[in-house]
């Protein structure tokens, strides 16, 4: 059975309607049980659709997506060649310098992270950081121009919400923090005055890429620590 | 999220002032990190795989969610934060699930021979080792009324964007809409 409202009941029980055309229909739901019954299971097949359940794929597919991207991490004992991508040395920084640069600053933010996670404001043994991640860093070419931007833009975020909240820590903590995100901010300095004798050079771009992440990283662990106001 | 200005984008929560993991994610991935982007897909990659399933009727839904990804790991760089990443990733999907079917023949005519389609699929018997499961059942529906269905009902696009998506008219959605819910109501558990 149809009349004239029934091909506007999902219009209906979506309120998409007219305000006239609602009123007028629900005048009409009053005196058709056929139309009411319907607009009742159209509700249920909509709750139904929300409510579905989303199982992920039986297998995991990240290992051929890591593949396709050039993020499938190396064979165990393999050693990431970067000599052949090396440009020749342009800037006042030797690798050994910066590599060295780099273990103190994992070492600080690891241990800050630590200290970050146990709630403890003494970092004095810390762990090291993992001085690999898990995956080689994948230069993304095409998204790189925007990432320093976007860096900064998200690590300006994360001191805004520090900042503001920083009168609900414990003061060696921020203390500690503060410490630590000064030594990662020289560490970015340096990078990036480095890199503006050399800009395109891979390595500085990529060891200044992984500094921000380990600010950022960090940040959002002492963020975190900031109650929701 | 905000915008600082052109291509920057802030990274925090419109409603709770928070930093946003995914966007941070994003941005991470963004710079080459593919360890975000592996945080990404193990948290997007359910919703993602259940799209694909209910839009394409298709054994390589596998490929085609690998395919989204490495899709997504590409135009990185154009995420700027307008929306949430999900949304931007789930748009992402769309477009390549679309692209998907038209590889494989199916053109615009499923919207209009849909009407005698959607009379065949058949009514939900009573007795629950006869009844039809309502996933099933969205699987036997026509392939432009289920595509609307999921869209709308499944994956909440408002019918405007749907329009513009499937290149049809607002009306042709709402109307593919009730059709597919009128005959889903008939596979409703009781």
């Amino acid at each position: 059975m149809s009349d004239q409202w029934t091909e506007r009941l999902s219009e209906y029980v979506d309120g998409e309607l007219e305000d006239g055309e609602r009123v007028a229909l629900e005048a009409h739901l009053q005196s058709c049980t056929e139309c009411s019954r319907i607009v009742g299971d159209l509700r249920r097949v909509v709750r139904r659709a929300r409510t579905l359940q989303q199982p992920g794929p039986q297998r995991d597919l990240w290992p051929g997506i890591a593949s396709r991207i050039g993020a499938t991490p190396p064979q165990a004992g393999g050693v990431v060649d970067l000599t052949s991508r090396r440009s020749p040395r342009q800037w006042s920084f030797s690798l050994p310098q910066l590599a060295a640069a780099g273990i103190a600053l994992m070492t600080l933010s690891g241990g800050t992270v630590w200290m970050l996670r146990t709630g403890s404001p003494q970092p004095a043994i810390a762990p090291v950081a993992s001085v690999s991640p898990a995956h080689p860093t994948v230069v993304n070419a095409a998204a790189r121009p925007s990432a320093t931007q976007s860096y900064a833009a998200a690590m300006a975020d994360l001191e805004r919400v520090l900042a503001d909240g920083r009168g609900q820590l414990d003061s060696s903590t921020v203390r500690v923090i503060e410490q630590n995100l000064q030594a990662i901010d020289r560490a970015i300095a340096q990078a990036q005055r480095a890199l503006e004798a050399d800009p395109a050079n891979l390595y500085l771009n990529t060891h200044l890429a992984e500094t921000m992440r380990r600010k950022l990283d960090l940040l959002r662990q002492a963020a975190a620590l900031v109650p929701v106001s | 999220m905000n915008q600082l200005g052109p291509g920057v984008a802030t990274l925090e929560h419109e409603q709770t002032g928070r930093t946003d993991p995914d966007a941070v994610d994003a941005t991470l991935a963004a710079s080459g990190d593919a360890s975000a982007f592996e945080r990404l897909y193990r948290t997007h990659v359910p919703r993602v795989y259940g799209l694909i399933r209910r839009m394409l009727n298709d054994d390589d839904v596998d490929e085609v969610a690998q395919d989204i990804f490495v899709r997504a790991w590409q135009k990185l760089g154009t995420f700027r934060g307008e929306a949430a990443f999900g949304t931007w990733l789930h748009r992402l999907a769309v477009n390549v699930i679309l692209a998907r079917r038209e590889t494989l023949g199916i053109r615009r005519k499923r919207y209009l021979d849909s009407d005698a389609a959607l009379e065949t699929l058949p009514a939900r018997r009573p007795g629950p080792e006869m009844a039809m499961d309502f996933e099933a059942a969205m699987e036997r529906l026509p392939d432009g009324a289920r595509e609307v269905f999921v869209l709308h009902d499944v994956e909440g696009y408002r019918h405007e964007e749907i329009a513009q998506m499937l290149g049809l008219a607002t009306g042709t959605s709402k109307s593919q809409l009730h059709r597919a819910r009128m005959a889903l109501r008939q596979h409703l558990e009781r």
